[in-house]
């Protein structure tokens, strides 16, 4: 790192057991194994705290010790919900419960050195760090999801109205990138998570086992991987299907492959601590996601030589995977042609082995050193100096914002009338 | 000793004190902190000058003040000086009356060193200050839809159309390598710097983030230098860039890029002016027409073939020096609704942009027959219509006029009436009719209008201030709408006064002033004449423009519009729908039938109707209509699907009735039993078996939930119907294996319903079927096309010229495409071929159709139970993805791949048709085992049971119903 820099790291929370938390507690060892001194900022602690692995390299704070007032700031639509005195109190409530917890951010942020750098991974975080008093530090802004799952969801208006005042809005690929840019925010850019596995040897990849980690839940889309699966284990007596991970769909799930026969060639085997080790023994991993941001998952099973059959359902899943060289992709939703892509993979060794191997080389243009350079150059571009001669404060201009002001338009444009006399300028 | 700046903004300033400091502060504000700023101040004389020094004495080092000592008169001598003054590694050009996005700066700069491109391009967007909505429109975005690297111009010659050189970034060493400067002492230099630029670069990089905002304000008095069009020079300076860039473009052997750039001056430079010329004297307009026409005549003729049609017929016309048929042309397509304002001429089966030419086939470019004027029904067709009078005589207001008539489109015998009306442009809804005589006369037809305007017409006052015209003719039941306007033999149409009498008195107003529009259609303002008026709108209009009365009328309308909206919105009626009038009581025996969402009267549900109506049982029928009510039923009462009647209907009904679905969270009482009857039996996956509801979010999958959830009985023809259709859709009511009562005829015949029959010979008439040919129905199913819109183009699985060569003898084709998709076919070949895509109800086309071709639409599955030819015609069968079953397999027919194959089978049609008898057979037993022809009366057996006291009918209330 040329430059030993303050970053801090802004989430919702630092302690669930989530890919959010992962990727903040890997980015933040990275950051700090490079000299910078790090922060993660959790707004509030999770209701089940998960001890994430960490060095003792960088801090965690959290703002509130438990977060009661309503999640979400009240926006009255109506005239009988202005009318409203409850919701208009819960909200008072809330801004003043915020405002302490940006108090204590704003402390945080005080103490750091020039050049240091805020880094939002969640648009509710970024309620606390707009009434948190940010002078000579520079906000990044991230979403952590496709832009399609953002534009579906009431978090599209809550995006667009915080993170418009950010120096930068990081989406997780150039085109999820594009889309923000074309539905107005000038501030998108992109950038990857970084690699959280180094690959290891190659895998034999002789093993008859298809395996495929996430959450048990609608949009990980375990229920089309079965229904393709009754199709794959017809031909392939012999192959079976290790399913990791649980959530709320999994009783429904189980008992959909008993109800197909599929009772014997499918194992559900619950969350894994080691994802390596669950990957080591498969030949082809299966993400029959409908929607994903960037998957982990793939990274790791790309990282152990493994081919991927996915859905193309997000930008994230078109980046990691090109179809035909490291993996293969299918239409959304389109079962049949995922049964036939893992029928392919499965009677076809040498094909396993070739994507496999391309998608161990592929997957290091996420190596950390990489994603890190990205973040340095980004780092380095947000804080390039103005030209020489600049009298420093500017002449006439106020303190740039205090604590609250800036829940404004974003920030202000700088008004050369107010700079410079009155009577230059428009009215 | 700092480094350079990341990027220098050479803003340039005329005599724009007010403005620029808005234009400085959107840099000073830039997200990038390596900013600088060189304003060059063309000798300004209103203070501009003195305001740059006071911003570089203010801000040293991050503003400079650069005064040339004399006014240039061009964009291109300023920013040459801010070049040498500039010291960045980058170099950006801003004008004073616009501004930068916040993160320009940034990320062109970031893009530029993310991919080592010379020159890094960005949105821009126009901003329109003057209205009060600030309408943004982004310049050219599809060049901008995503992030794009390109190692040459030839790579993406589209980026000719982005002429703009304000909203891109330029690495300071490639243009002193490349000795990059502005033409100066010529407009336009814009374009020149730009081609050269793009020319030059060893990479082009393109961001789809919005950068430069273009403000655009439009001021009485001066305009910018671009937006003074009109003038001549103006023209010939942008000749003369041109010229310079065809040079530039000749050094480079770069033909083909050559070729682009003429194709986009035909497409927009030339095209620009063109429109403007409408309204100028025939003096300006040649001597315009006359440089265009000389520039053009050094242009590879290529040029004609690559443009779009519309602005290549102009260019040719130009060129060929037919001045009138050029700018007709060019009007084509100006606005909404396109005007023909030439003479279309049909020879050896093609249509051609007429014009004065003498023969008007000389040149391929004149062929429109793909715009099909001789096919759009005449509703979409808009001739010209040229007034030829308009005046006052005695109180009552005459107009005449006459409209062309293009290719004879209106017959000689056709019975014509007209009606000419003068409407709310703000409220088109809100129109003052007078009856006008219209008659065919030579070659047009002419139109006169007599009425008395202070009766007829009844502004409100103030909230109308302007209406337009327009004449509606009735040409044999079919309407076309023309705009009357000035043409040839018009008379001054401006300053024609009607008097009126507003409903707010004649204190608001006591005129209609007549003037002509842009787009040159008549229409009139409303104003005072008299000194009462005068005065108390003066009073008003002082009043309305006060920041009270602004802020107060403002806020009124704002409200009324919010009202209306909240009014009509299909949210309210939905909670309308559930909370209040579903609590009202059932209505016994009512029954709301509705085909594909109201489109037509057809269907199933047609069918069950009939039965009803034919068995005299006691229902109080409904139909729900989407697009007009023609060919609906007058017995029974007819409401627009989504309004509030057609919810009320719902609400009470004890019957709904539909093929397809009513509107999603309507909840289905109990008291209403939900007849789904379906439209076809499926090949193709369906519900929840389609890969796109599968891959759905939980909404998308809820959504269908809900529709069938409320499904009382779903009609099956088939076991393959209750396996397929019905699992997929996920369909839980009773299955009712009666079979489509559509397809009743199908397997009875018409014999014994003579008003079936009655109905199959009107539509042999209208298709003109009578000279003992017969009939060969190709009806392919749907296909996507690019975003999931319908796919466009011909459609047809042959050549018409070749139909009609080979098989034409034999044979007609009836082509039925998606109802989205128009067939294109040339008028030689009309003969042979006729569009059934208007007709509502398929089982008369099967009943009159001898053979079918079809790919894998569902009305394989009808049209089996016929049993004649069919043949399946699949040239992209890859294309189409997976069904139910193979139906290579099943087929009851021959599958042609080719065109080739495809008319040996029509010429073997009696042959294959024999050969195939067991299959169909087959294909029927194992598709339709239910269809046996008494569908409507299982059904209406079933619900409808005969009453004791049948009260016939409901004539009082139809009426009613229709009328309210």
């Amino acid at each position: 790192m040329a430059v030993p820099r303050d970053v801090f790291i802004v989430c919702n929370n630092t302690d669930a057991m989530g890919g959010l938390q992962r990727w903040a507690h890997h980015l933040a060892g990275l950051l700090a194994s490079r000299g910078a001194k790090v922060t993660l900022v959790g707004v509030t602690h999770a209701p089940e705290r998960h001890r994430h692995q960490r060095g003792g390299s960088y801090s965690v704070v959290a703002l509130h010790d438990a977060w009661h007032p309503p999640a979400l700031a009240w926006r009255p639509g109506s005239v009988r919900q202005r009318m409203n005195v409850r919701a208009r109190a819960r909200d008072l409530w809330r801004t003043a419960a915020m405002r302490q917890g940006a108090a204590r951010l704003s402390s945080l942020f005080g103490a750091a050195r020039p050049g240091a750098v805020v880094i939002v991974a969640q648009v509710w975080a970024m309620e606390w760090v707009r009434h948190a008093d940010t002078t000579g530090l520079k906000i990044v802004g991230m979403s952590h999801e496709s832009y399609r799952a953002t534009r579906r969801s009431t978090r599209y208006a809550r995006v667009r109205e915080h993170y418009a005042c950010a120096d930068r809005f990081l989406a997780l690929t150039a085109e999820d990138a594009d889309a923000w840019a074309r539905a107005g925010m000038s501030n998108a850019d992109h950038m990857p998570n970084p690699l959280h596995v180094l690959p290891g040897p190659a895998a034999p990849l002789d093993a008859p086992v298809v395996a495929c980690v996430g959450r048990l839940a609608h949009e990980k889309g375990v229920d089309l991987l079965l229904e393709a699966w009754e199709e794959v284990a017809a031909r392939h007596p012999r192959w079976r299907l290790r399913v990791y991970g649980d959530g709320p769909e999994e009783a429904a799930l189980i008992d959909r492959a008993e109800a197909a026969g599929l009772g014997g060639s499918i194992e559900f085997r619950g969350v894994t601590g080691d994802v390596g080790a669950a990957l080591g023994g498969a030949s082809v991993f299966a993400l029959p996601s409908r929607d994903e941001g960037f998957p982990m998952s793939v990274l790791e099973s790309m990282a152990q030589g493994l081919p991927t059959v996915a859905f193309d359902c997000a930008p994230g899943v078109r980046e990691l995977l090109e179809d035909g060289a490291s993996g293969l992709l299918v239409p959304p939703g389109d079962t049949v042609a995922f049964a036939a892509a893992l029928d392919r993979l499965i009677g076809d060794a040498a094909l396993r082995r070739t994507l496999g191997a391309e998608a161990r080389v592929s997957v290091l243009r996420y190596h950390p050193d990489r994603v890190l350079g990205r973040w340095e150059r980004l780092f380095d571009l947000l804080h390039r100096e103005p030209p020489a001669g600049v009298p420093e404060p500017l002449p006439g201009r106020a303190p740039r914002r205090s604590a609250g002001e800036r829940s404004g338009a974003g920030r202000p444009v700088v008004d050369p009338a107010a700079a410079f006399g009155a009577e230059t300028g428009p009215a | 000793m700092r480094a350079r700046p990341d990027v220098s903004v050479v803003v340039i300033a005329y005599n724009d004190a007010l403005r620029l400091p808005r234009a400085v502060g959107s840099v000073l504000g830039q997200s990038l902190g390596g900013v600088e700023t060189v304003i060059v101040d063309d000798a300004s004389t209103d203070g501009t000058g003195e305001i740059a020094d006071r911003f570089a004495a203010g801000l040293p080092g991050r503003i400079r003040a650069v005064h040339l000592p004399a006014n240039s008169g061009g964009c291109g001598r300023p920013r040459n000086v801010g070049i040498e003054h500039a010291s960045g590694r980058f170099l950006m050009f801003l004008d004073s009356d616009d501004t930068l996005d916040r993160h320009a700066c940034l990320n062109l700069v970031a893009a530029a060193e993310d991919t080592g491109a010379d020159l890094v391009s960005g949105l821009c967007a126009r901003i329109h200050l003057d209205r009060a909505t600030k309408r943004v429109r982004p310049w050219y975005p599809w060049l901008y839809e995503r992030r794009a690297v390109y190692g040459s111009l030839p790579e993406n010659p589209d980026l000719l159309y982005d002429t703009l050189s304000t909203n891109k970034a330029y690495r300071r060493g490639f243009l002193e390598d490349q000795g990059l400067r502005f033409v100066e002492r010529l407009n336009y230099e814009d374009l020149l710097f730009t081609a050269e630029a793009y020319l030059a670069a060893g990479r082009t990089a393109l961001i789809p983030h919005r950068v430069y905002n273009w403000l655009v304000e439009r001021r009485a008095g001066e305009q910018s230098i671009t937006n003074r069009r009109a003038e001549l020079t103006n023209f010939a300076d942008r000749l003369a860039i041109h010229r310079r860039i065809d040079a530039l473009f000749r050094r480079h052997g770069a033909a083909d890029l050559k070729l682009a750039k003429d194709a986009k001056f035909v497409n927009h430079d030339l095209l620009l002016y063109l429109r403007e010329l409408r309204n100028r004297d025939p003096g300006h307009q040649s001597r315009v027409l006359d440089l265009a026409a000389g520039y053009l005549a050094d242009l590879d003729p290529r040029v004609f073939d690559t443009a779009n049609a519309m602005p290549a017929i102009a260019a040719y016309l130009v060129r060929e020096g037919d001045h009138a048929g050029a700018l007709a042309a060019a009007e084509y397509g100006r606005s909404r609704k396109h005007e023909i304002r030439a003479d279309l001429v049909e020879l050896d089966g093609r249509v051609y942009w007429g014009g004065t030419m003498p023969d008007p086939s000389g040149h391929p470019v004149l062929d429109v027959t793909g715009l099909g004027f001789h096919l759009r029904p005449l509703n979409e067709l808009r001739p010209a219509n040229t007034v030829t009078a308009l005046e006052l005589r005695g109180g009552r207001a005459h107009l005449a006029g006459h409209v062309m008539n293009p290719l004879g489109r209106v017959p000689p015998g056709a019975r014509l009436t007209g009606s000419l009306e003068l409407y709310d442009r703000r409220r088109p809804g809100r129109a003052a009719r007078a009856r006008a005589r219209v008659a065919r006369v030579g070659d047009r037809l002419e139109w006169t209008a007599d009425f008395d305007p202070v009766r007829r017409v009844r502004p409100l006052g103030f909230a109308d201030p302007v209406w337009d015209t327009r004449l509606r003719i009735r040409v044999d039941g079919q309407e076309m709408v023309t705009r009357p306007g000035d043409g040839t033999g018009s008379p001054p149409l401006d300053g024609v006064a009607l008097p009126v009498r507003p409903r707010l008195t004649r204190l608001a107003a006591d005129r209609l002033s007549s003037y002509v529009t842009e787009a040159g259609h008549l229409a009139f303002t409303l104003d005072g004449g008299g000194r009462r008026a005068r005065t108390t709108r003066a009073l008003v209009h002082r009043a309305a423009a006060s920041a009270v009365g602004r802020r107060g009328w403002a806020r009124v309308r704002r409200s009324a519009l919010a009202a209306r909206r909240a009014a009509t919105a299909r949210t309210t009626k939905t909670t309308v729908f559930n909370r209040v009038l579903t609590r009202l009581p059932v209505r016994a025996g009512s029954a709301v039938f509705e085909s594909h969402l109201g489109r037509h009267y057809a269907g199933n549900p047609k069918y069950i109707y009939r039965e009803l109506r034919r068995s005299g049982r006691p229902v109080r029928a409904v139909w729900s209509h989407s697009a007009g009510t023609r060919g609906f039923p007058s017995g029974a009462r007819l409401v627009r699907r989504g309004s509030w009647a057609y919810y009320l209907a719902l609400a009470r009904a004890e019957f709904w009735i539909d093929d397809q679905g009513f509107p999603d969270r309507l909840r289905k009482r109990r008291g209403t039993t939900y007849i789904q009857t379906w439209h076809g039996s499926a090949f193709k996956p369906m519900g929840f078996d389609q890969p796109k509801i599968k891959g759905g979010t939980p909404a998308e999958q809820a959504r269908l939930r809900r529709m069938v959830g409320r499904y009382d009985c779903f009609l099956i023809r088939s076991r393959h119907d209750a396996g397929t259709l019905a699992k997929g859709l996920g369909v839980r009511a009773e299955l009712l294996p009666a079979g489509y009562p559509r397809n009743d005829p199908l397997v009875t015949g018409a014999r014994g319903d003579p008003e079936l029959a009655a109905e199959v010979a009107a539509l042999r008439r209208a298709l003109r079927l009578d000279d003992g040919r017969r009939a060969v129905l190709y009806a392919p199913t749907f296909r996507h096309g690019a975003g999931g819109r319908p796919a466009t183009g011909p459609g047809l699985p042959i050549d018409p010229v070749r139909f009609a060569r080979d098989l034409g003898e034999d044979l007609v084709l009836l082509v039925r495409p998606h109802y989205l998709t128009r067939i294109d076919v040339p008028p030689g070949a009309l003969d042979a071929i006729r569009d059934a895509g208007g007709v509502p109800d398929v089982t008369l086309l099967l009943l009159i159709a001898d053979a079918l071709i079809t790919d894998h639409s569902s009305i394989m599955f009808d049209y089996a139970l016929l049993d004649r030819p069919m043949v399946f015609h699949l040239p992209d069968e890859a294309d189409l993805g997976t069904g139910y079953f193979d139906l290579a397999r099943y087929a009851p027919g021959p599958i042609t791949r080719t065109e080739d194959e495809l008319v040996a089978a029509l010429a073997g049609l009696d042959a294959g048709g024999a050969a195939h008898a067991g299959r169909r057979r087959d294909f029927v037993r194992r598709f339709g085992e239910h269809d046996r022809g008494t569908a409507a009366r299982t059904v209406v057996d079933r619900y409808f049971p005969e009453r004791r006291t049948p009260q016939r009918h409901f004539p009082g209330r139809g009426e009613r119903g229709r009328t309210a």
